[in-house]
């Protein structure tokens, strides 16, 4: 008896352990699902599109590979998608997009898989991929490689980078001008350089406006631990806490986990009868997430948008066009890959305040630091 | 008279096993019928079957002279059959009232009308005589007052029938007399008693027909009236019977083991047994006789270093053994033949070879240079206990579990005695096991007594302990409360003492 | 036993597998997708040169990984804390094994002893807690998987983080030359596919060393007759206290070395991107393999197999999501199927044996 169950006992660890680790909970799963469908269809019409198109040629093949957290996650992830199907539409190329296991040799296995299964644009969506791509794309010099958030060294590598801290500094500004406590938080996904840039843009916007204004800087976790990028409850909790120590307003680098920052500004504003404010990242979040979620909508002041979209959407057009180059390819925001969205209308009334600031930015007037 | 139960032409086999051959039995109304046989002659398999536990492969059953199907438990019940299983079925924190209740609604106990009950129960009590107190817990109460309690149970679920497996098994005579009353008192009010045993004395005693099994095979039916325990004996085995050993011995000069003022209490601070001293010469086999439950067990496990004690000493020949470990002092030559073999002293799925090594761990005999098993020593050990005590086995490399009790007994107690040791202690040494078995036990414990070996003997079997032991104590809660000599007793006396009686 | 019942052994991995096709390819078609077409498209990819070194990579650690929990399995002891003890491991031997240079195979052998030496002495903190506090070993290797993740955390941010200027994520100093394992790809004269890694022969010998630590020597005796039946051990003479110790001590040596096939071969360095899972995907190997040194190295090859081969799915448009239910479905309907085979073979030599008895 004892055997038997002590059997049993080791199997439902062992699968809710399995479950645990390739998941990370039930609210993975249930996004992926959502994510498959729009992947089924989607290569029908792209497929169909070429060869309506250009029957005796063969379309152009692109290959994006997408990192933890993968699609769903409100954030960078869904906005390199966003711009692979804009590529997909927009010229009717062939496409296929991967979500890497977490860790190991996965990501470089992919990447030449890719590249020998013929495609003529991939994708690595996020800094972890640049060992793994420089790798892949010394092999593969004749393929087009693209990365977010990084440069590397091969010359049919282009780094897509974002001057995200430019945006978190005009945010920080729209935070200043509207908070009336003086108190404002700062909420990081994951501690690491690339969301300090974020940080420190935001804190520097928020000190040109009022340099007395608390602001109070969180991490939702710590590496290895990359979970503070989709962890919405751990979002929730770190908001509610500032929310409570009188912040008015908040800006979430933290990809889905900022999920979590919205429902609790909706909250606290509900139960103390004071409206709060979040202020989003990377995507348009008042249209993304205000969309999919109604009742937070009106608690979204604005987003520092970073377009990956377009930078992805750029690669794919680049590689059609036969003008794809390798090498840096920065967005900010004078180029517009950079911005800050006035979606919702809630910061209309200091829009002249905050597009002053942009043109200092613009010319130099005004440096904004990207480290600590 | 009416037939209580009619088996007819009843066979059952298992994979390699005939265990009911053309089985037939009769039981009238209203008697005491006793089923008696060797262990594995089929007696337990007729049970099952009567019980509704085993479909038969052919044959079948009435019940009251109506043919019945019995195909689980509560068909059984249903026809007023009622088992008392030899190891009891009562959790101890309940009371007797809900442990006689207990799954007989579907209501939980908190539901149940416990008043209600009780004065129905009471009818039961009054009616078979049962002296039993419905408002002790179950913890509280006597190995005798358990079984009554298991016997209310059936009766009080309507049974008509009564089966008892070995229900003298956990008694002593002086329980056994209880019982007995009891069930004649049953028999008057009508009910039928089916009553297992290989004690034949007791048989004798209690039972208006005997049928002996031997085989899988009914041997035949007789009278109580007409019969001698020699006779039966022979029906029994099939040849003529093996009696305890005589004693002829000379105990030995050499002090093999000295205890001194051994104590030992429990987390409670309860004694588990106290400041017991006693000495164990060469060439001699000291029995320790004791109800289950007074320390007995606790006190040769102290010995071999699993219980722990408070205060005294052991010393094995010269040596004060109080800080090895177990290994240590198995290492110094105490065997030990713990009461349950199959829990303690095998692992049933490995083989006999490996099994050899169990307990022998630390020996020089059984490692190699590496520290590593020696398999072809143990080999060859395993294969002569195999032939010294006639263990019937293919080969030593089949699995201990696809070996019958006895033969796994008689492996183990080869096992023991196989390195030469200082001192044995044995527990239970032919607890259930074929007469063919305990005899061969019996002899190779006298003979290496004969050899010098130093004999701590436990047994449940009265005549098995008289007849063995040189020397004997009793233990009563936790004391040794006398020192006799087996040949100045007999069971009912020692039994007396066992029971605090007398003193 | 005899040959015909060590064949009916086999069968159970083999029923389970079968039946987890069969599973698999009904959700499949549930999914509008042809079974035989992807499973065709798996082989194919699967057995080409580069997965077959891929495989291999993915066995190396977890086989190991499943011979770190097997120790524990055979004295009945649930060691699920090998995810933490072989993350800690690797961690430290990153860290600590750049600090000096020394020549290639003793380099090496240092590295691997401070994996194993803190990998086991963090299992040992479980053996502890259950021995002198009474605490379940899953209970505290769940929890310590907890806090070694947020000590390597700590570790890697804050201690051994090489800060420098293009390192925009946590990682540890990379190893010199002489604490990298060579791959393999000369010895076998497969230069034109990636690199198989180094510690392909030492993950063979680690298998005979198990071997020969369970079935040849008393302590593996003393582990197999505790797992049997602790009561018979302890009668034996067993000391369950030490032996639990001792055995979170060699579990989490193993666990240890579970990280070097890929660090030393791969990584050269801890990072954020050090693979993780691999000490509960042991879990699944050992019960699939049933402690089994030769039974494990089937089952690590046939997860990696299947792990690898996933990865043409989605590029063909099927879910790669399909792998991790067929891994779920192998590993439950195996555990279901030894159990009935146990049984079936337990008769059958009980039958055998009370046969023989019976001609002599």
């Amino acid at each position: 008896m004892t055997r038997m169950k002590s059997k049993w006992l080791v199997l439902f660890i062992v699968f809710g352990l399995i479950l645990t680790a390739c998941g990370g909970g039930s609210d993975d799963a249930a996004e992926e699902v959502v994510a498959e469908e729009p992947a089924e269809e989607l290569d029908s019409p792209a497929t169909t599109a070429a060869a309506a198109a250009e029957p005796e040629a063969p379309a152009t093949k692109v290959c994006l590979v997408l990192d933890i957290g993968g699609l769903g996650d409100q954030g960078f992830n869904d906005s390199a998608y966003l711009g692979y199907n804009m590529g997909i539409d927009e010229f009717g190329v062939e496409g296929t997009f991967l979500e890497p296991d977490e860790g190991g040799e996965n990501r470089g296995e992919l990447l030449n898989l890719c590249a020998e299964d013929g495609n003529d644009l991939i994708i690595g969506n996020g800094f972890l991929f640049d060992v793994a791509m420089t790798e892949s794309a010394t092999n593969f010099p004749d393929t087009n490689f693209a990365i977010t958030d990084s440069v590397i060294d091969p010359a049919n590598a282009r780094g897509m980078i974002f001057a995200a801290e430019q945006g978190s500094f005009l945010v920080g500004v729209a935070a200043a001008l509207t908070t009336t406590t003086n108190k404002i938080g700062f909420i990081g996904g994951v501690d690491i350089p690339l969301i300090h840039a974020f940080e420190v843009g935001f804190v520097a916007g928020v000190q040109a406006v009022n340099p007395d204004i608390e602001i109070d800087i969180k991490y939702a976790s710590v590496p290895p631990d990359f979970s503070g990028f989709n962890d919405p409850v751990k979002g929730k909790e770190i908001a509610l806490a500032q929310y409570e120590a009188g912040a008015d307003v908040i800006y979430h680098a933290a990809g889905g986990t900022g999920i979590g920052m919205f429902e609790a500004a909706a909250e606290v504003s509900a139960s103390t009868g004071s409206k709060v404010w979040g202020i989003g990242v990377d995507q348009d979040q008042y249209l993304t997430i205000g969309g999919a979620i109604p009742e937070v909508q009106e608690f979204i002041l604005t987003s520092m948008v970073k377009k990956v979209e377009v930078a992805v959407y750029n690669a794919i057009a680049d590689t059609v066009n036969g003008t794809f180059t390798g090498g840096p390819v920065a967005e900010d925001v004078e180029s517009g890959g950079i911005d800050i969205s006035y979606t919702g209308g809630y910061i209309d009334g200091i829009k002249d305040e905050i597009e002053a600031y942009r043109a200092k930015i613009v010319s130099g007037e005004i440096e904004v630091p990207s480290s600590r | 008279m009416n037939k209580a139960i009619t088996v007819s032409n009843i066979t059952k086999s298992y994979p390699g096993v005939l265990a009911n051959s053309n089985v037939s039995l009769e039981v009238s109304e209203g008697s005491i019928h006793a089923i008696v046989g060797e262990n594995g002659a089929g007696k337990s398999t007729l049970m099952k079957i009567l019980y509704g536990m085993v479909k038969p492969d052919d044959g079948s059953i009435s019940i009251f002279e109506k043919i019945t199907q019995l195909s689980s438990p509560k068909d059984a019940i249903d026809s007023g059959l009622g088992m008392v299983h030899q190891h009891f079925m009562l959790a101890d924190n309940l009371s007797v009232l809900e442990s006689v209740i207990l799954g007989i609604d579907n209501a939980t106990l908190k539901n149940i009308n416990l008043r209600r009950y009780k004065s129905e129960i009471m009818e039961v009590i009054n009616k078979y005589n049962l002296n039993i107190n419905l408002d002790k817990t179950i913890d509280e109460l006597g190995v005798g007052e358990k079984q009554r309690v298991e016997i209310l149970k059936v009766l009080f679920r309507g049974a008509k029938i009564l089966i008892l497996d070995e229900p003298t098994a956990v008694l002593v005579p002086q329980e056994v007399e209880e019982l007995f009353n009891n069930l004649r008192d049953l028999k008057d009010n009508g009910v039928t008693i089916i009553f297992i045993s290989h004690k034949l004395d007791e048989v004798l005693e209690i039972a208006d027909e005997i049928s002996v099994m031997r085989g899988g095979v009914m041997v035949n039916t007789v009278d109580s009236e007409n019969i001698s325990k020699k006779e039966l004996a022979e029906m029994m085995i099939g040849k003529s019977l093996p009696k305890p050993p005589e004693r002829q011995s000379s105990v030995g000069d050499l002090k093999i083991l000295s205890v001194e003022n051994l104590s030992a209490s429990n987390d409670d601070g309860k004694d588990i047994f106290n400041d017991i001293t006693f000495d164990l010469q060469s060439s001699e086999i000291l029995g320790i006789a004791g109800v289950e439950g007074n320390g007995q067990r606790e006190l040769v496990e102290a010995i071999i270093g699993i219980q722990e004690y408070n205060s005294g000493s052991i010393r094995l020949k010269d040596e004060i053994i109080d800080d090895l470990g177990i290994r240590e002092r198995l290492g110094l030559g105490i065997s030990f033949i713990p009461e349950d073999r199959q829990a303690q002293a095998l692992i049933m799925d490995m083989t006999l070879t490996n099994n050899i090594i169990l307990g022998r761990q630390s020996l020089k005999k059984y490692k190699t240079k590496l520290t590593t098993v020696n398999l072809s020593n143990a080999t060859t050990a395993s294969e002569s206990v195999i032939g010294n005590f006639d263990v019937k086995t293919p080969n030593a490399n089949t699995i201990a579990t696809a070996l019958s009790g006895g033969n796994q007994q008689k492996y183990v107690v080869g096992r023991e005695l196989e390195d030469n040791p200082t001192l044995l202690i044995a527990s239970q040494p032919t607890r259930g096991i074929d007469i063919g078995a305990q005899a061969l036990i019996w002899e190779k414990l006298r003979s290496t007594r004969d050899d010098g070996l130093g004999v701590i003997l436990i047994s449940a079997d009265l005549e098995e302990l008289i007849g063995l032991s040189d020397r004997i104590v009793v233990i009563y809660q936790g004391n040794f409360v006398a020192e006799l000599k087996p040949d100045e007793i007999t069971p009912e006396i020692l039994g007396s003492y066992m029971t605090g009686l007398r003193k | 036993m005899k040959l015909r019942l060590r064949l009916v052994s086999l069968s159970a991995p083999l029923i389970a597998l079968m039946l987890a096709v069969s599973l698999t390819s009904l959700i499949l078609l549930g999914i509008g997708k042809d079974p035989i077409e992807t499973f065709r498209m798996m082989f194919e990819y699967g057995s080409t040169g580069k997965s077959i070194v891929s495989v291999l990579n993915r066995t190396t650690p977890l086989y190991i990984s499943a011979v770190a929990v097997a120790v524990g399995f055979k004295m009945g002891l649930f060691n699920i804390g090998v995810e933490g003890q072989y993350l800690l491991g690797a961690l430290l031997a990153a860290a600590i094994g750049t600090s000096f240079a020394i020549s290639r195979p003793i380099h090496i052998f240092f590295i691997m002893l401070i994996a194993v030496v803190a990998s086991s002495l963090w299992a040992a903190i479980a053996g502890y807690l259950k021995v002198y506090k009474g605490i379940h070993e899953v209970i505290s290797t769940i929890m310590l998987n907890y806090i070694g993740t947020g000590l390597i955390a700590y570790l890697l941010s804050n201690i051994f983080f090489d800060k420098d200027e293009k390192n925009a994520i946590p990682q540890t100093v990379e190893l010199p030359e002489s604490g990298r394992l060579p791959a393999l790809n000369n010895l076998f004269g497969i230069e034109d596919l990636p690199n198989l890694h180094g510690f392909l022969p030492i993950t063979i010998l680690l298998g005979l060393i198990y071997y020969l630590l369970i079935w040849k020597t008393t302590l593996g005796y003393d582990l197999r007759v505790t797992g049997a039946n602790p009561i018979a051990a302890r009668f034996s003479g067993v000391d369950p206290k030490r032996l639990t110790i001792i055995a979170m001590i060699i579990s989490g040596g193993f666990a240890g070395l579970v990280g070097m096939g890929p660090l030393l071969g791969y990584f050269h360095q801890y990072t954020i991107d050090f693979p993780p899972g691999l000490g509960f995907a042991g879990i699944g190997v050992a019960l699939l393999g049933r402690n089994h040194p030769v039974g494990m190295f089937l089952g690590a090859i046939l997860f990696g197999f299947l792990e690898r081969s996933a990865q043409i799915l989605d590029l063909r448009g099927v879910p790669k999501e399909i792998e991790t239910m067929m891994s779920a479905f192998i590993l439950l309907i195996v555990v279901v199927f030894y159990e009935i085979i146990r049984r079936y073979i337990l008769t059958q030599q009980i039958k055998d044996a009370s046969k023989k008895i019976g001609e002599n």
